[in-house]
């Protein structure tokens, strides 16, 4: 590499000079190597140093000072790699130092000016050169970025192509449209079915080919569909010809969405009833069976079940396997998709080998899952005895690409037996017993249960409707009171959710329940905690009373990356202070790693901390202590202790509890007896509605004054 | 018609790439602020992690000299990621301007940036491929093109193969690639250990994970790094630090000892 332009005489004055500059450069050398990533030997980067400290001291023995070279050596140091601020911190340091006690500037004092400045250019020039070369790089890196788009794109394009190709030579009539029916696109076919040129299309909406008696039940249809109430139209529909003529179509609207999930465009395709007879079984053939696996797909499969239910036996009925392959994710994942499509075609002929003696339909449907209705008989062997050779049939190895592949699969189970019972109910519960047979062991299966069914179909809903429900103002904050037994005097207040359902008050527990299964726990958690926060500050403010507030988070909450941080903005947004607040973390958790670290955290801020649902087993006893607890509250389940077998038990390991210092409360208490007992073991507070109703906050101040 | 926008994930800016998050680590600006807000996470806990990409870095310029010091003269890096600075084919190439290097990465802003970086090196080309697909690699057209597998060559696979998680069995990979070299080929490898690290490791290895990246980081001890080697024979110092690896100046090493050793790098012989 070559020094900077207008070289002045890189010389130094002395041998003894010289012997000090390749010090001097070598120092350098060894610090910006130790600093940044230069790709250059030791040798070569000494070197490199040494030619443009020849040029500083060069510069810095004439008048008048040639800054503008200077600023060319900053440049060129940050030529050498990627040298940053690291490089020019080490750069200006060692020149500031070592400049000043070369030979050729003594008396150091004559020359200080000069290299204050020279060091200064020299940064100017680094600057200078850095920034020109983070642009450069960040340049180049929009640049790929956008080539990586567009070879994508690419791609993409290509891929339109073939649909192109669908489009234009396909026999039925596509005709894609706007989300408000204006025409974008026709081909060919539909244009031979209306008689009309694509030319005369231009501008016309889809309803203004359709006959004006049925355009409304289409309208009605496709704005379904928008409105995603609907998967896709599929109707029979009247166009109008040319002649004024009407065609009697089939017509199938499928919506696609863009990006964004936003309603994009609809794909229509019209098949003239006439050609569909000439066309039906080619079409049956094409769009009933699994290309991959050749088996019949869910559609195919569907309609075939709701013909099979109706002519049902009475006595034996039928019965519909969902299958599930566990695992076949890793499979995919670690061997190829190409693998894992073999697999399928494999798992398929084997499922249908296994049911040959059967009056039975084995049908891919997506992904990895299967369906297969077996007709029963009076000699069909049972639901178990078919789900246990399944799985002995699918853990006998695949051999796939060279590799033994052995698998298992959750199945869910449904029976039909009533002619009037409607095929997509059996589907759907038969898919509703696999998602439970797949929570549990993998190669299970599950036989659907009405029951079961619709307490999870009512929580499911009472689930999904509580957002809205906490957007409407149904949820509110309730205040409970936390107990002293020795004294009977409340010591402090719980807050708790209450919820105006939509038929009947849902309590707390169960709100917290619910909320958890959704995820919206953590903002609700947040806004109880802030609410109550809130009140309690407010009652303390002005000299009145302030109990300490109690609120327990759910599992969930306790592991929440951002729980330390909700709390902290609670604290801060209502002034409460950290020692008045008590955060109750359900037992069970703390040994997950995050939850532990937002207790740790948290009473490291002064939070009392808590455990709930605390169950006095010896894992409990010792989370109790550990994490800076402060108190433990003894789940509702033993708040009867005192009454069973196991009051001997309780009667060592509350002692041994309250020797780790902790705060014993007990939550769940219902009578005095109760309250009593464990007064008399030596429990601090409680809770329960032996000692009140869960109130609004005006009432529970009211009577918390009343109290006192 | 209404055309779909599509993006591949490696393409969404709001995903770290480690690629880019290491080239920022080396003081590089190839990156977007997603993943230098990675490399700053991962800093907080590893204070010195820039030092060890560094060394790992510098341990590439080392370990191709060593090849071409041995008569290479073609180049198979696996794994390239962004081109920073000291690539294969400038190292090489400096000395030996005939050397031919086929860069392989499967990250399309990787590729679509060397890409551009190399249009005028006709000895210098990049492939669009996935490192656990050798034979797709091996006989690529641009590698039969520009590489003669009748001849030595040398393969690299650094900082890449703890990207590959047992279940790929990188063992059974590599030893695919070395079947298909010539006697008197080199592999060097580069990978991250978590013998004699403490728990910052894992805690970085945690905040890979967390981040909304797909890649997971897998450390390997030393006996199951040294596998991947197969039966070529490591010279001399062997598998070690990759620091202590024939380290010739002061940017081949790190202040902190940890940095020095928390990737092994070797290089070995096809005998």
């Amino acid at each position: 590499m070559s020094s900077p332009g207008s070289t002045p005489d890189p010389r130094p004055a002395s041998p003894d000079g010289s012997r000090a500059r390749d010090l001097l450069a070598r120092k350098w050398g060894y610090l910006l190597s130790g600093a940044e990533m230069i790709p250059l030997t030791a040798e070569e980067l000494e070197r490199e140093l040494r030619e443009q400290l020849d040029v500083l001291c060069a510069v810095l023995t004439r008048d008048p000072l040639d800054l503008a070279a200077v600023e060319r050596v900053g440049g060129h140091v940050v030529s050498l790699g990627h040298v940053g601020e690291d490089g020019l911190r080490h750069t200006a340091e060692v020149l500031a130092a070592g400049l000043p006690a070369l030979p050729e500037f003594q008396p150091a004092g004559a020359h200080a000016d000069r290299i204050t400045r020279a060091i200064g250019a020299l940064a100017t020039g680094f600057l200078v050169a850095n920034r020109r070369s983070v642009l450069e790089q960040q340049e180049r890196m929009q640049l790929s970025l956008l080539k990586a788009v567009r070879d994508a794109k690419w791609n993409l394009k290509e891929s339109q192509a073939r649909f192109d190709e669908v489009v234009t030579s396909s026999a039925s009539g596509i005709v894609i449209v706007g989300v408000d029916g204006g025409l974008i696109r026709v081909n060919s076919a539909i244009c031979d079915i209306l008689d009309l040129t694509a030319g005369e299309l231009i501008d016309k909406t889809l309803f203004d080919l359709v006959d004006p008696g049925t355009v409304g039940k289409l309208r009605a249809a496709m704005l379904a569909v928008v409105e995603g109430r609907q998967d896709r139209v599929r109707q029979s529909q009247r166009l109008v010809r040319r002649n004024g003529d009407v065609a009697r179509i089939s017509l199938t609207a499928s919506l696609l969405r863009d990006a964004d999930g936003e309603p994009g465009h609809f794909v229509v395709v019209v098949e003239d009833g006439t050609e569909l007879v000439l066309l039906q079984s080619e079409l049956n053939r094409q769009a009933l069976n699994d290309v991959l696996t050749g088996l019949p797909n869910r559609q195919f499969f569907s309609s075939y079940l709701e013909g099979a239910v109706r002519r049902a036996d009475p006595v034996h009925g039928v019965t519909l396997l969902h299958l599930d392959l566990d695992a076949f994710g890793m499979v995919c994942d670690s061997l190829g998709w190409r693998t894992g499509e073999r697999l399928l075609v494999h798992v398929g002929q084997r499922l249908k080998s296994l049911l040959a003696l059967e009056k039975a339909m084995v049908a891919r449907f997506d992904g990895d899952e299967f369906g297969i209705l077996v007709e029963n008989t009076a000699a069909t062997p049972d639901i178990a005895t078919i789900a246990a050779a399944v799985n002995r049939e699918l853990a006998e190895p695949l051999y796939v690409d060279g590799r033994g592949l052995a698998l298992s699969a959750s199945i869910g189970v449904a029976r039909g037996s009533a002619r009037d019972q409607d095929h997509t109910e059996l589907l759907r519960a038969a898919d509703q017993a696999l998602r439970r047979a797949k929570a549990e062991r993998r190669g299970q299966w599950v036989l659907f249960d009405p029951n079961q069914d619709t307490a999870a179909r009512s929580t499911h809903a009472l689930a999904v409707g509580m957002p809205g429900a906490w957007e409407q103002g149904e949820l509110s904050v309730r205040y409970r009171p936390v107990v002293r037994l020795s004294d009977g005097v409340v010591d402090g207040v719980e807050a708790v959710l209450l919820w105006e359902g939509p038929q009947r008050p849902v309590a707390h527990e169960r709100c917290v329940e619910l909320a958890e299964m959704t995820g919206l726990i953590l903002p609700l958690g947040e806004w109880l905690l802030g609410t109550a926060a809130g009140q309690v500050r407010w009652w303390g403010q002005g000299g009145g009373v302030a109990p300490p507030l109690t609120v327990a988070v759910t599992a969930h909450q306790a592991s929440d990356a951002d729980l330390v941080s909700r709390v902290v903005r609670v604290l801060e947004n209502t002034g409460l202070r950290a020692d008045r607040l008590v955060v109750g973390v359900p037992v069970g958790v703390v040994a997950v790693p995050e939850a532990a670290d937002n207790l740790g955290v948290l009473a490291e801020m002064g939070v009392r901390t808590a455990l709930e649902d605390f169950g006095l087993g010896p894992d409990d006893l010792a989370a109790a202590q550990g994490f800076g607890v402060r108190s433990v509250r003894v789940a509702k389940r033993l708040v009867d202790l005192g009454t069973g077998r196991g009051a001997g038990f309780a009667n060592v390991l509350i002692p041994v509890l309250h020797e780790t210092g902790v705060l014993i409360a007990v939550d769940g208490v219902t009578t005095e007896a109760q309250a009593t007992w464990w007064r008399d073991r030596g429990a601090d507070v409680a809770t329960g509605p032996h000692f009140g109703p869960d109130q609004p906050a005006a009432a529970f101040y009211e009577g918390l004054q009343v109290h006192l | 018609m209404v055309q779909q926008e599509w993006i591949p994930r490696s393409v969404d800016v709001s995903v770290p790439s480690m690629a880019r998050t290491y080239d920022f680590l080396l003081g590089g600006a190839h990156n977007f602020a997603v993943d230098r807000e990675l490399a700053v996470h991962v800093s907080r806990v590893m204070p010195d992690a820039r030092s060890a990409a560094r060394v790992n870095r510098a341990f590439l310029g080392r370990a191709v000299r060593f090849m071409t010091d041995r008569g290479v003269r073609q180049f198979l890096d696996i794994g390239s990621g962004i081109p920073t600075v000291a690539n294969v084919h400038e190292v090489a190439q400096a000395e030996f301007p005939e050397s031919r290097v086929v860069y392989v990465d499967k990250d399309p802003v990787a590729v679509a940036h060397s890409e551009l970086l190399l249009a005028d090196n006709d000895r210098a080309t990049i492939v669009h491929a996935d490192m656990r697909d050798p034979e797709s690699i091996l006989d690529h057209p641009e590698t039969r093109d520009l590489l003669d597998l009748d001849q030595p060559v040398g393969l690299l696979m650094l900082m890449m193969l703890h990207w590959v998680p047992d279940a790929d069995d990188p063992w059974e990979l590599t030893a695919r690639y070395r079947d298909a070299l010539a006697p008197g080929s080199h592999l060097a490898i580069t990978h991250v250990t978590a013998d004699g690290q403490d728990e910052r490791l894992s805690e970085v290895t945690g905040l890979i994970e967390e981040s909304r990246s797909a890649d997971r980081l897998t450390e390997r001890p030393h006996h199951r790094v040294r596998a991947l080697f197969g039966d070529f024979e490591l010279v001399e110092p062997g598998l070690v630090g990759c620091a202590a690896w024939r380290p010739a100046g002061r940017g081949d090493i790190s202040d902190t000892s940890e940095m020095n050793t928390v990737i092994y790098g070797g290089v070995a012989r096809k005998p």
